[in-house]
C-alpha cells in the first residue's frame, strides 16, 4: 500500500520535472552572469581557475556558510555521540607488517598531495575542500591500518575554530580596508603565479587545514566507542 | 557613517567559531552574540524605513556577487530573532546545565546566525545556505543529550529525513531557475520571471512551497513538528516555535510575493492551506495529554492563522500576518518558557538523575500557588495566544479579522471557519490554566527563586501586555515591511544597473 | 538531455527508497542518492556542448568554450551540505540503535509517526 502511494506519488513528480526540463536548453551557452564570470574573471581576482574565483571571491559568503555548515556537522555529531564517559580503549589486533608499512609509507604522500591541491586551488582543479577530503583520507589510513594512533580531539578542534576563526577576520579586514565584506584586499599579482589572486589562497589553506581536521574529528568521533 | 548590516551575521559567526575554545565560559557567548545583534538591528532601524540598504559582498555590483537586501521587513525580522534569541540565551544559562553544555550553545547560535542570514539575504542560494545551516543545528537541538533521552533520538531522525527531502527540492527548484534565467539574485530573477511565460514557473514554485513548507509546518508536511517541538528541552523548544518555524514562513513569502509575484491562484491555494493547518492543529491539540506536545499542536494552528493571513494577499492582510507573527514568537516563547521551568522544577524534585522534558498536563495541577510568578506567566501567554484583550495576541488577530472582513465575500466566511478554531484553542489552554489555579495536585516543596530564569518571564510578559496596549509602536515598521512584499518593482528597482 | 533523465532517474529512485524502505540506514542512503542526483542536476544545467573546465592554464582555449562556473560553485556548496548532513544522520542511527535496539522504522515508534 505505502509502496503504491509512493510510486504514485513519485510517477505525479516525474511528470512534472519533466515538464519543467523541457524549456532548459542543455548544453548551449546562455547564462549572463556566468559568461560574466568567465570574461573578467581573470581581471577581477587574478585566479585562473574560474570557480575558484567563483567560490570564493564572487560568491565567498556562499563558502563562508558552507564552512559554517561543516563545521555546525560536526559539532552536532560530536553532540549526539556525547556520552560523557570515557571512552573504552577496543582490543585491538596488530595490522600485518605489509598494510602497517605500506600506511606509513603512504600517508606523507597522501598528506603532501592533498596539502598540494589546496595550495594551489586558484590555478589547477581542486581547492580547499577537495584537498582537505584528501588529506583527511590520509589519516583515515592510519586510523585503518595502525590500530591505536589517532588524532588529539583536542588539537582538531583548535584547528576547526582557528580556521572559521581566519576565514571571519579575513572578511571583516576586507570590509576594513575596502569597504566590503570579503572584499580580496592583498594584491593579486601576475596570473598563473602561485602567488597570486590576493586572499584566494590564503582562504584555500585556512579551509584545507579546517576541512581536514573537521573529518579527522568526525572520523574519530565515529570510531570511538563507549560502553 | 552608518554601520554595515553584515556585522549582523559576521560577529554571531566569529563568536560561534570561538565559542568551543572557550570551555565553560561559552555559555556566555550566545547572550552577547545575541545582544549584539539586537542593538545593531534597532540602531539600523531608522536608516533602513527611510530606504532599504543593498550591501554586496566581496565588491562586485549585483547580480554578479551575493549581496545582503536589508530592507523594513528583514531588519524587522532580524530585531525578532535577536530579541527572542538573547531572552532565551538569559534562560538557557542556567537551564541548560548538564551534559552537553558547550556544543549546545555553540549550535544554538548557529541556529540564530542561519536565521539573521535568511532573511537579511538577497540571494536564493545563500539563502538556501543559511537555511541549511538554520536546519542542521536544528536537527542537532532536537536530539540533545541523544545519549539519555530516546525519544529526542527518534524525533531528530523523523525531522532529518523529512527536512533532507525538503531541502532536495528547494535545491532542484533553485537549480531550474537557474537553468531558465541564468542568474541567482532575487531582484534579478523577480525581474525576469515578471517577464516569462506562467507556465515554466508552475513547478518551481510548487517545489520551494514544498521545501520551505516543511520548516513552516504548513499541513501537509508537518508530521515533525509535534515530536521535535515537544521532546526538545524547553529553551530549544521555545526557539523552534517562536523562531524556526517562521523563517519557514518568511522564506515561503519571501519567494512567492518577491519572485513570484503573488499570482491569484497560489495565494488562494495557500489561504485554504493556511486554514487546513489551523484546523488540523487546533483539533489535535485539543485532544493531547502532554502539556508540550499540546503547545507543539497550538504552533502549527497559529502558524496556520499566519499563512491565512498573507494568503488574503493585501496589505491589511499582510500587515496583519506579521503582527500575528510578532505575536506568536512573544507569546509562544513565554508559554514555553514557563512550561520548562515547571518540569523542571518538578524533575528535580521527584526524579533528579532522570533526562525528562515532557511532562502531563494533569502534572501541572495546584502550581498556581507553589510557583505563582512562572503561572502568571503561562497565564499571560496562554491568554494572549487566545486573543484575550489587552495582550498582544487581541491586537493581532483583530487584524487578521478586519482585513478579511475588508477583502469581503468568501473571506470573510473563512474567517469565521478561522474563528471556531481559535474558539478550541481557547477551551484547552483554559483548560489547563484552571487545572494550574484551582485543582488540587501533589506538588510540595516546589519553589522559584532562580532570577536568571525568571527575568526573561518579566520582559516577555511586559512586551506582551505593552504591545497589545499599544499595537502602534509596531504598526509603522510592520507597514513598511508588508510595503516592501508587495511592492515587487521596488525591490527590483534596487538593483543596479 | 541524458544527464536530466539520469539525475531525475536518481532523485526518483531515492526518493522511493526513503519512502518505502524500513531500514533507516537505507532510508540515509537513499537521501544521499537524492542529494547526488540534485547535484547532478545542477551541473548539467551548467554543461556546453564541447565545453572544458572553466581554468585559464592554457592560453590556448578560448573563454567562449568554457562550461558555466556558477553550478560547479553551487555543487561544492551542496556536497558540502549533504556530507554534514549525512554524517549527523548516521550519528543519530548509532543513538537510535543504542536506545531501540532495532533499524526498522516501523518498530521505532513510540512517538506517533
Amino acid at each position: 500500500m505505502r509502496k503504491l502511494v509512493s510510486i504514485i506519488l513519485l510517477g505525479a513528480l516525474a511528470f512534472g520535472l519533466v515538464q519543467a526540463v523541457k524549456k532548459i536548453p542543455f548544453g548551449v551557452q546562455k547564462t549572463k552572469v556566468g559568461k560574466y564570470y568567465v570574461e573578467r574573471g581573470i581581471e577581477d581576482t587574478g585566479s585562473s581557475n574560474i570557480v575558484t574565483s567563483v567560490v570564493l571571491n564572487y560568491r565567498g559568503f556562499d563558502t563562508l556558510g558552507e564552512v559554517t555548515i561543516l563545521f555546525a556537522g560536526a559539532i552536532a555529531l560530536g553532540a549526539v555521540l556525547f556520552t560523557g564517559k570515557k571512552r573504552i580503549e577496543r582490543e585491538v589486533y596488530p595490522a600485518s607488517p605489509i598494510l602497517s608499512t605500506a600506511c606509513k609509507f603512504l600517508f606523507p604522500l597522501i598528506l603532501l598531495f592533498g596539502a598540494y591541491i589546496f595550495i594551489h586551488g586558484h590555478l589547477t582543479p581542486g581547492g580547499g575542500f577537495q584537498g582537505g577530503a584528501i588529506a583527511a583520507s590520509a589519516l583515515l589510513l592510519i586510523f585503518l591500518g595502525c590500530p591505536g594512533r589517532k588524532t588529539d580531539g583536542r588539537k582538531t578542534r583548535l584547528m576547526e575554530s582557528l580556521g572559521g576563526i581566519i576565514f571571519v577576520l579575513a572578511g571583516l579586514l576586507g570590509l576594513a580596508y575596502g569597504g566590503f565584506f570579503l572584499f580580496n584586499f592583498l594584491p593579486k599579482g601576475t596570473v598563473n603565479n602561485l602567488f597570486s589572486a590576493g586572499i584566494i589562497p590564503v582562504l584555500y589553506i585556512v579551509i584545507g587545514f579546517k576541512v581536514a581536521s573537521e573529518i579527522a574529528g568526525i572520523l574519530d568521533n565515529l570510531f570511538g566507542e563507549t560502553e | 557613517m552608518v554601520v554595515s548590516p553584515v556585522l549582523l551575521i559576521a560577529v554571531p559567526l566569529l563568536l560561534a567559531f570561538i565559542a568551543p575554545l572557550c570551555g565553560k565560559a561559552a555559555k556566555y557567548i550566545p547572550p552577547a552574540g545575541a545582544l549584539f545583534n539586537l542593538i545593531l538591528s534597532v540602531i539600523l532601524i531608522p536608516t533602513v524605513l527611510k530606504s532599504p540598504m543593498i550591501v554586496s559582498i566581496g565588491g562586485f555590483p549585483p547580480p554578479f556577487c551575493i549581496n545582503l537586501f536589508v530592507g523594513p521587513l528583514g531588519i524587522f525580522f532580524a530585531a525578532l530573532i535577536s530579541l527572542a534569541g538573547f531572552l532565551i540565551s538569559i534562560y538557557a544559562l542556567s537551564y541548560i546545565r548538564e551534559r552537553a553544555v558547550g556544543k549546545y550553545h555553540t549550535l544554538y547560535l548557529l541556529l540564530l546566525t542561519g536565521a539573521t542570514g535568511v532573511v537579511l539575504t538577497g540571494d536564493i542560494f545563500n539563502l538556501f545556505v543559511f537555511y541549511e545551516i538554520l536546519c542542521i543545528s536544528s536537527y542537532a537541538l532536537t536530539a540533545h543529550n541523544a545519549h539519555w533521552h530516546r525519544h529526542g533520538t527518534e524525533a531528530a531522525v523523523k525531522y532529518l529525513i523529512q527536512g533532507s527531502v525538503g531541502s532536495a527540492f528547494i535545491l532542484l527548484a533553485i537549480g531550474m531557475l537557474y537553468g531558465f534565467f541564468g542568474t541567482l539574485n532575487m531582484a534579478d530573477l523577480a525581474k525576469h520571471i515578471a517577464r516569462a511565460h506562467s507556465s515554466v514557473l508552475f513547478i518551481p514554485l510548487t517545489f520551494f512551497i514544498a521545501g520551505f513548507g516543511v520548516e513552516a509546518a504548513i499541513f501537509p508536511l508537518n508530521a515533525w513538528l509535534p515530536d521535535a517541538h515537544s521532546v526538545s528541552p524547553a529553551p530549544i523548544s521555545a526557539i523552534f516555535s517562536g523562531i524556526a518555524i517562521e523563517i519557514g514562513v518568511y522564506a515561503i513569502m519571501r519567494v512567492v510575493f518577491t519572485l513570484f509575484g503573488a499570482p491569484l491562484s497560489v495565494m488562494s491555494v495557500l489561504l485554504i492551506v493556511g486554514l487546513l493547518t489551523l484546523l488540523v492543529g487546533e483539533i489535535c491539540a485539543f485532544r493531547q495529554n502532554n502539556i508540550k506536545r499540546m503547545s507543539a499542536y497550538s504552533s502549527i494552528g497559529q502558524i496556520g492563522l499566519i499563512v491565512f493571513a498573507f494568503g488574503l494577499a493585501t496589505k491589511s492582510g499582510i500587515t496583519a500576518g506579521l503582527f500575528q507573527i510578532t505575536s506568536h514568537a512573544l507569546s509562544k516563547i513565554l508559554l514555553f518558557l514557563t512550561i520548562g521551568y515547571m518540569i523542571y522544577s518538578i524533575r528535580m524534585k521527584n526524579y533528579p538523575d532522570k533526562y525528562v522534558t515532557e511532562i502531563e498536563i494533569n502534572s501541572l495541577n495546584g502550581l498556581g500557588k507553589k510557583m505563582p510568578l512562572t503561572s502568571l506567566g503561562f497565564a499571560i501567554a496562554a491568554f494572549s495566544l487566545i486573543g484575550f484583550p489587552p495582550f498582544i495576541g487581541f491586537s493581532s488577530k483583530l487584524l487578521i479579522v478586519k482585513a478579511a472582513l475588508l477583502k469581503g465575500g468568501i473571506y470573510a466566511v473563512l474567517m469565521g471557519i478561522a474563528l471556531i478554531a481559535t474558539v478550541i484553542e481557547g477551551a484547552y489552554f483554559l483548560k489547563v490554566v484552571q487545572g494550574i489555579y484551582f485543582r488540587k495536585g501533589e506538588v510540595e516543596g516546589i519553589k522559584e527563586n532562580n532570577v536568571f530564569i525568571l527575568v526573561p518571564f518579566f520582559i516577555l510578559a511586559a512586551l506582551i501586555i505593552f504591545a497589545g496596549i499599544y499595537p502602534g509602536i509596531l504598526t509603522k515598521i510592520l507597514n513598511s515591511s508588508s510595503g516592501e512584499l508587495l511592492n515587487r518593482i521596488g525591490y527590483i528597482g534596487r538593483l543596479p544597473g | 538531455m541524458i544527464f536530466y533523465i539520469g539525475s531525475f532517474a536518481l532523485v526518483l529512485t531515492g526518493l522511493y527508497i526513503a519512502a518505502a524502505k524500513k531500514n533507516l540506514i537505507k532510508i540515509i542512503m537513499g537521501l544521499s542518492l537524492v542529494d547526488t542526483g540534485v547535484n547532478l542536476f545542477l551541473i548539467s544545467i551548467g554543461y556546453i556542448k564541447g565545453g572544458t573546465a572553466p581554468i585559464f592554464s592554457n592560453a590556448a582555449i578560448p573563454g567562449k568554450t568554457m562550461v558555466d562556473p556558477v553550478p560547479q560553485a553551487m555543487v561544492l556548496t551542496a556536497i558540502v551540505i549533504g556530507l554534514a548532513v549525512t554524517a549527523l544522520a548516521l550519528s543519530l542511527v548509532i543513538k537510535a540503535y543504542y536506545h531501540y535496539g532495532t533499524l526498522n522504522v516501523r518498530k521505532i515508534k513510540e512517538l506517533k509517526w
